[in-house]
């Protein structure tokens, strides 16, 4: 019995010291997060974030693409390269960041209580969620919108047609909600299928379960483009030309430090502040040219021998480490979602808006 | 402590320390307080957390328009979360009421079977039994739902119609269903007077056989009368109710009752699952039977339908039914798993909810006590059943 | 279908035929069942196999091989897993080992023969886990593990013939050796900079979670059982109240409040992490069933004991801890396997609420570029339905073995 006894304790001790051990780190976290609202001046995020040294990101593991972990077990994606931009900025390391992989039903609740610093996990921006979730919206990193995939021989050509069908939907999204809200308004009845993931949603939709599945049309066209041969390779499916929603995805912060929310918007304008310069990986840590304001952007000194400093918080040549690390938006959409890759995906309203898309860097200066 | 010890001045008390009347008191004021203090203690966490958060404390959101359509019912995103949550509980329920039946007859038959005289009869049970009793059901939902309704039922353009009477796909299923016609509620009271009448003739035919002993044939005799009444009734009245085959237009079903094809996916899954229990649980109580009984069967010469029938069942089952009520109850809870191939149970619906921004603590606290609704209610029935037929032997 | 019945054949045919005839064709309904389940089998057997060895791509198998086994546990630190392992086997090697010897020991002192067990009796036992372990090792790309599962073996071996040998003094005390070898197993990954529970994965997770969960339910469970047995009303009332509620609600009530609510009824500025907080859930969840085992095993206990120990004159809480306790978890062991066992199934729920664990990593290969969109799942979710499989199988057979050998059932 005592033995029994002494073994319950030792291994008690040991649940302790495990607990103990992710206490350390985040005893601080949740400090910010308990204050977070009143008194940020006091203790900010960004200072949290520096003293850990680490960087908290929520992220997607299980969308190709965004975020997904590869059989390595690393994170990778486009949203992960945000993560991975903000902790080089902010901290001077791309890879101190420690990932945590979010549920949809999961990432405000993680958000709100400080489990992590910032989520980037293809989340749409949305008036509710920005009002009611305790979180603020930055600066979108990826204009998709709502599309609805067919069958090419079932006839469908848009959502009109699609009286009285099927349609295969994740929950726990937005998407969820824009279905209703479209087919509802547009008078067309159908029936919602809902899966917990795209595991169990994809062989309904091969199996004609149902006659359609919505998603972002990023989602879509990866799928599209992955589909094996058996299953009549990606000419058996079409992607209807409707986009039925907005879809903006970018990163959230907590509600209530605005320094925070600054630091990673001005992550992403630097991503696409770069591209409009022409600054990549390859060529931002040789520039030596004599454009003013490029040499502002990077945090080098001007005739006069002073550097710029917004007081952003961070330091003067952040948008080098930045680039350095990851690239600048063209590289970082090539790499993970461009057209070399199964997505497939080209710029589209994705693109700079001197090429006539949304992205716009307002000035360094 | 003082006025006691006067009141009781013969005997002499031992202090009140040791005194264990005083002790059971303090103890249990102490768990009770304790028990108090703890809940307190995180309700008002709970309270400030939320209000630090601005997340709501009180069940206001239940008016909120629900935003999601449920699959095969007619529930517009614009109604209440409450109403999809009422609506969740009920798919629960439909559930529950076909999955117990269908579960015990087909563990009852996989137990019988490990117990046969043929070889390969017991070695299929055993395989069945032992494949699927140490499969997490979550997988077993979602293999069935792979292989049985997505890999063998065609989809619902070329759905199977046999006989006319059903459709098959692996979108919807429906089998024919009555629909009331005029007189449907007078044709209703002509089946409860008929369900009167057998209970009286049953009654009867008991007393007959036991004050001769001519055989009672109470079954039959019972069984007899209703179906007089039902069929006299049903012409007499006029077509009361008539038969509403399910017919495809396009790609929907009219007439009959219809499901899709989710709910039967997790039906299936959750009774095989459990059959594969209540298996062991049958075959335990067989061999827990004493052998004397199906000795004296023997010597009865009654057939082997005969003794198992009404020998050797009977008594086993009477041993099996603590366990088998913890098996309805374990069905009920795994339906929860339903949430993976999309079938809306209330879990799926609560979930949904969770995701779409509602609060999570009040919506887990309906949750709980919708399940807590199930299983007192199951307990209760079959604690009943179960007292009767204790009584019986007595 | 009838109940086994003798059938006394005229002629003596070889005995294999004699065999089919009582076995297969006794009578005609048997004979049909037989012709109807022989076909059943081939064709099973048949599809199973061809399935595995043609159709099946394991490729994705191979690849995420790592991921299945550790999830995202860093792949340059994978040495802590190993020397962990290392110890953990030790420790169970040397428990066998000073089981064993206590046996005999016992035996001998009886004057009863002792059978040792041989490895023919471990080969049968547990031939689902050496076939998984063989499978595992031939879908791995590399050498390393065999050589690392080959070092295991060994470290068994030894260990088991270490506690086989040790003098009886430090027999004794051999469980303090195994306590401290099941720490350094756990501190092997955690300690010098090692990682905490959010980076563990796969397999190793799901039976982390599983074996922390039954140790941390474990003494609540048994302070439940007692109160449920507790002559004070209130007591009584409370443990019966938390009993029923936990047993009248899903596991994923739980998961659902663990990873949604909980952090919100902990203080402000306190928090755990999802793993921790999934734990506690399943502790809560878990310490119920096991409070019915307890139960279960103090109602075995036969009444005559307890007044033997009044008689002695013990004070209560000495009947219960000297006479009743002992007696009673000896009744509960076999249940607690079986809960156990159901732990371990019910851990596939944790990918619910977003847990690395083996479900989620069937979901994640399937999502990785080379193997998107090409309906992978229906290998990967085979492939984890029969790591499920074995563990359960295994351990519910060693449990009923384990029942045999105490005893229980024949009271």
């Amino acid at each position: 019995m005592i033995k029994r006894l002494l073994l319950l304790v030792v291994v008690l001790a040991m649940v302790a010291t495990a607990c103990g051990g992710d206490g350390a780190e985040e005893e601080s976290t949740t400090t910010t997060a308990a204050d977070g609202g009143s008194q940020v001046a006091a203790e900010g995020i960004l200072k949290t974030v520096q003293d850990r040294g680490v960087l908290n990101c929520g992220v997607n593991q299980e969308v190709f693409g965004f975020g997904f972990v590869d059989a390595d077990g690393n994170f990778v994606g486009f949203d992960i390269d945000y993560c991975k931009a903000v902790a080089a900025a902010v901290l001077g390391d791309a890879d101190a960041v420690e990932y945590k992989a979010l549920t949809a039903q999961q990432r405000f609740t993680a958000l709100q209580s400080g489990e992590i610093d910032v989520l980037i996990r293809n989340t749409t921006w949305t008036a509710t969620r920005d009002g009611g979730e305790g979180a603020t919206f930055l600066t979108t990193t990826f204009y998709d919108g709502q599309g609805m995939m067919v069958n090419s021989d079932s006839g469908y050509t848009t959502l009109e047609d699609m009286a009285n069908t099927t349609v295969c939907v994740q929950s726990g999204t937005t998407t969820e909600l824009n279905l209703a809200a479209r087919f509802e308004s547009g008078g067309i009845p159908f029936t919602a299928l809902t899966f917990d993931s795209n595991d169990e949603l994809r062989p309904a939709f091969v199996a004609g379960q149902c006659d359609g599945w919505t998603s972002d049309k990023s989602q879509l066209a990866a799928f599209r483009s992955q589909n094996p041969p058996a299953d009549g390779g990606p000419e058996a499916w079409t992607i209807l030309d409707e986009t039925f929603s907005k879809e903006p995805l970018g990163p959230l912060v907590r509600d209530g430090d605005s320094q925070w929310a600054q630091v990673v918007d001005w992550v992403v304008y630097a991503t696409i502040q770069a591209e409009e310069f022409g600054l990549d990986s390859g060529n931002i840590n040789s520039y030596s040219g004599d454009n003013a304001e490029i040499k502002r952007f990077l945090g080098q000194p001007n005739e006069e021998g002073t550097i710029f400093d917004p007081g952003l918080g961070l330091p003067t040549d952040f948008a080098v480490m930045v680039i350095d690390a990851v690239g600048n938006y063209e590289e970082i959409y090539n790499r993970n979602v461009g057209p070399d890759t199964a997505l497939g995906l080209a710029r589209g309203v994705n693109d700079l808006w001197t090429r006539g898309g949304l992205l716009y860097a307002p000035p360094y200066r | 402590m003082t006025v006691a010890r006067e009141t009781k001045t013969g005997t002499a008390r031992p202090p009140f320390w040791r005194d264990v009347k005083v002790l059971r008191i303090v103890a249990q004021l102490v768990a009770g307080a304790g028990s108090v203090a703890l809940l307190w203690y995180l309700g008002s966490n709970l309270t400030t957390n939320l209000t630090a958060q601005g997340i709501s404390t009180d069940f206001g959101f239940l008016d909120q328009p629900a935003g999601v359509t449920v699959p095969g019912s007619d529930f517009r995103s614009s109604q209440p979360i409450s109403d999809i949550l009422v609506l969740g509980i009920k798919n629960t329920f439909a559930l529950v009421i076909v999955g117990i039946p269908l579960l015990t007859i087909l563990g009852t038959l996989i137990g019988i079977g490990r117990l046969s005289s043929n070889w390969l009869v017991r070695k299929a049970a055993t395989a069945y039994v032992e494949t699927l009793r140490n499969i997490p059901p979550l997988l077993v939902i979602i293999f069935t739902n792979t292989a049985v309704i997505l890999a063998s039922l065609p989809r619902i353009q070329e759905a199977w119609q046999p006989f006319d009477l059903f459709v098959l796909s692996n979108r919807e299923l429906a089998v024919p269903w009555f629909t009331a016609g005029d007189g449907s509620g007078a044709y209703l009271g002509v089946l409860a007077a008929g369900v009167v009448a057998s209970i009286a003739v049953w009654i009867w035919r008991t007393r007959q056989f036991d004050a001769t002993g001519t055989p009672h044939h109470r079954f039959f005799w019972g069984t007899g009368v209703f179906l007089l009444f039902a069929v006299v009734g049903f012409f007499v009245i006029g077509n009361p109710y008539s038969l509403s085959r399910p017919e495809l237009e396009g790609l929907v079903i009219t007439g009959g009752i219809s499901n899709i094809s989710a709910y039967f996916a997790v039906l299936l899954a959750l009774v095989i699952y459990t059959a594969s229990h209540v298996a062991e649980i049958v075959r335990g109580s067989i061999q827990a039977v004493a052998k004397g009984q199906t000795e004296a069967a023997n010597a009865l010469a009654l057939s082997s339908f005969q003794r198992l029938r009404f020998v050797v069942l009977p008594q086993a089952f009477r041993i099996a039914i603590p366990p088998l009520i913890n098996q309805f109850l374990n069905f009920t809870k795994n339906s929860s798993l339903a949430i993976a191939i999309g079938y809306s149970e209330i879990t799926l619906v609560v979930f949904q909810a969770i995701g779409n921004g509602q609060p999570a603590p009040q919506l887990i606290i309906i949750l709980m006590g919708a399940y807590l609704l199930f299983s007192l209610s199951i307990s209760l029935l079959i604690n009943i059943l179960n007292r009767r037929l204790q009584l019986v032997t007595n | 279908m009838a109940v086994r019945t003798e059938t006394a054949s005229l002629r003596r045919p070889s005995p294999a035929l004699r065999w089919v005839r009582e076995n297969l064709f006794n009578n005609w309904y048997n004979s049909v069942l037989t012709v109807i389940f022989g076909a059943l089998f081939i064709w099973v057997g048949f599809s199973l196999l061809r399935w595995v060895f043609f159709r099946a791509e394991w490729e994705i198998v191979r690849v995420n091989l790592t991921l299945f086994m550790v999830g995202r546990f860093p792949r340059d630190e994978l040495a802590r897993i190993w020397v962990s392992n290392y110890m953990i086997v030790g420790a169970i090697g040397l428990m066998a080992g000073a089981a064993t010897a206590s046996a005999a020991a016992a035996a001998k002192e009886a004057g009863l023969p002792f059978v040792q067990s041989k490895l023919q009796d471990l080969i049968q036992r547990f031939w689902p886990v050496l076939l998984l372990v063989a499978a595992l090792l031939q879908f791995s790309r590399t050498w390393t593990p065999t050589i690392m599962t080959v070092g295991m073996v060994v470290i068994g071996v030894a260990a088991r013939f270490a506690g086989l040998h040790l003098p009886r003094v430090i027999r004794r005390y051999a469980w303090v050796l195994v306590a401290l070898l099941l720490i350094g197993a756990y501190g092997a990954l955690v300690w010098f900079g090692g990682f905490g529970w959010d980076d563990w994965g796969g397999l190793h997770l799901t039976l982390f979670v599983t074996v922390a969960g039954i140790i941390l339910a474990f003494p609540l469970g048994l302070l439940f059982a007692l109160g449920r047995r507790s002559t004070l009303p209130l007591v009584r009332l409370l443990s019966v109240t938390y009993i029923e509620f936990i047993r009248g609600v899903p596991l994923i009530t739980l998961l659902l409040m663990g990873a949604f609510a909980l952090k919100f009824l902990l203080p402000p500025g306190m928090d755990l992490s999802l793993v921790s907080r999934l734990v506690v859930a399943i502790m809560l969840f878990t310490a119920a069933y096991v409070a019915e085992n307890v139960r279960g095993g103090l109602q075995a206990v036969p009444k005559g004991q307890t007044e033997a120990g009044q008689a002695l004159g013990l004070p209560a809480w000495k009947v219960m801890r000297l006479i009743v306790l002992p007696q009673a978890l000896r009744a509960v062991i076999p249940a607690m396997v079986g809960q156990f066992i159901s732990l371990f199934k019910d851990t596939s729920l944790l990918v619910v609420v977003g847990v690395f664990e083996l479900l989620a990593v069937s979901s994640i290969a399937n999502n990785q570029p080379e193997f998107l969109g090409k309906g992978l799942a229906e290998v990967t979710l085979p492939f984890v339905a029969v790591i499920y499989w074995v563990g359960a199988y295994t351990m519910s057979r060693e449990s009923r073995r384990l029942e045999k050998k105490l005893g229980v059932g024949e009271r």
